[in-house]
């Protein structure tokens, strides 16, 4: 991925291929025949696993909502924008890199939230897919201010309830 | 110079079924899929086959093709579709895509 040569190292993400559609083949290349895991599947577990995040509350920018919105109705483009909107992946032969763009709740220290992000995005794609991850861009766009949905968004507010006794048997 | 009409369906028929069969039948696997490009199929008389193809050739891979349930790792549940399907095709190499992933229906 850093090996090549002449990009400029900032905006090197080279997010502008779509990498929905473009297979990813897992370098399982035995005589007992080819592994081949689709980067959408890498990017459906990317976007499950950050959104398990408390704090984050949606993922995507406008564009990529947008682009979301459009990669869904193309045939083979991955399903379920919901899922995939504001993942970006680029998968190669073992290893794959992962942009996310994420709408943070207001009260998350961002820095700790994004260090969340990517150990449990880390672990997920690389525990699922057997594929090394080799990095995660986490882009904050926007914060989410809790105003409309007041469900006691501090993490403590919340003590241990013990669950309602059920009211069917 | 005859060509003979085979009556019966073709071997490489009865075994695409048998792999379609084997394969949806692994707890982790939501359906077959046409795989990245729908390739993936093998045509039936009267129907499509989608997500397994047999070779006539027994030197080509039989391809088959997935969409999976999350919550166990890819390679280990491609690792049993490859040996379930070895079971039937014999020594053939099996090829698999794992096209789409479905999150896991809680229990």
């Amino acid at each position: 991925m850093t090996s090549s040569t002449s990009t400029p190292a900032t905006v090197s993400t080279s997010a502008a291929t779509g990498t929905a559609g473009s297979p990813s083949r897992l370098a399982e290349d035995t005589a007992q025949g080819r592994t081949t895991i689709a980067a959408s599947v890498v990017q459906k577990i990317a976007g499950i696993a950050a959104r398990e995040i408390s704090g984050v509350h949606s993922m995507g920018g406008g564009l990529s909502r947008t682009f979301g919105a459009l990669r869904e109705r193309i045939p083979g483009g991955g399903t379920g924008a919901s899922n995939v909107a504001g993942v970006q992946v680029e998968v190669g032969e073992k290893q794959a890199a992962i942009d996310l763009d994420i709408v943070v709740e207001y009260g998350a220290s961002i820095v700790d939230l994004a260090r969340a992000v990517r150990r449990n995005v880390i672990t997920a794609v690389e525990r699922m897919t057997g594929l090394e991850v080799i990095e995660v861009n986490i882009a904050v766009n926007d914060i989410h201010l809790p105003d409309e949905d007041d469900s006691g968004s501090g993490a403590s507010a919340t003590p241990p309830t013990t669950p309602a006794p059920s009211r069917v048997e | 110079m005859t060509v003979p009409l085979e009556p019966g369906p073709r071997a490489e028929d009865v075994l695409a079924q048998a792999v379609a069969d084997v394969v949806a039948a692994h707890p982790a696997v939501v359906r077959l899929d046409g795989g990245i490009l729908g390739a993936v199929v093998t045509y039936l008389p009267g129907r499509r086959l989608v997500g397994v193809r047999v070779d006539t050739d027994p030197a080509v891979a039989v391809e088959v093709a997935v969409v999976l349930y999350l919550g166990t790792p890819i390679p280990e549940v491609v690792a049993e579709l490859r040996a379930r399907v070895g079971r039937v095709v014999g020594d053939r190499p099996v090829d698999v895509t794992v096209s789409d992933v479905v999150a896991a229906a809680p229990t």
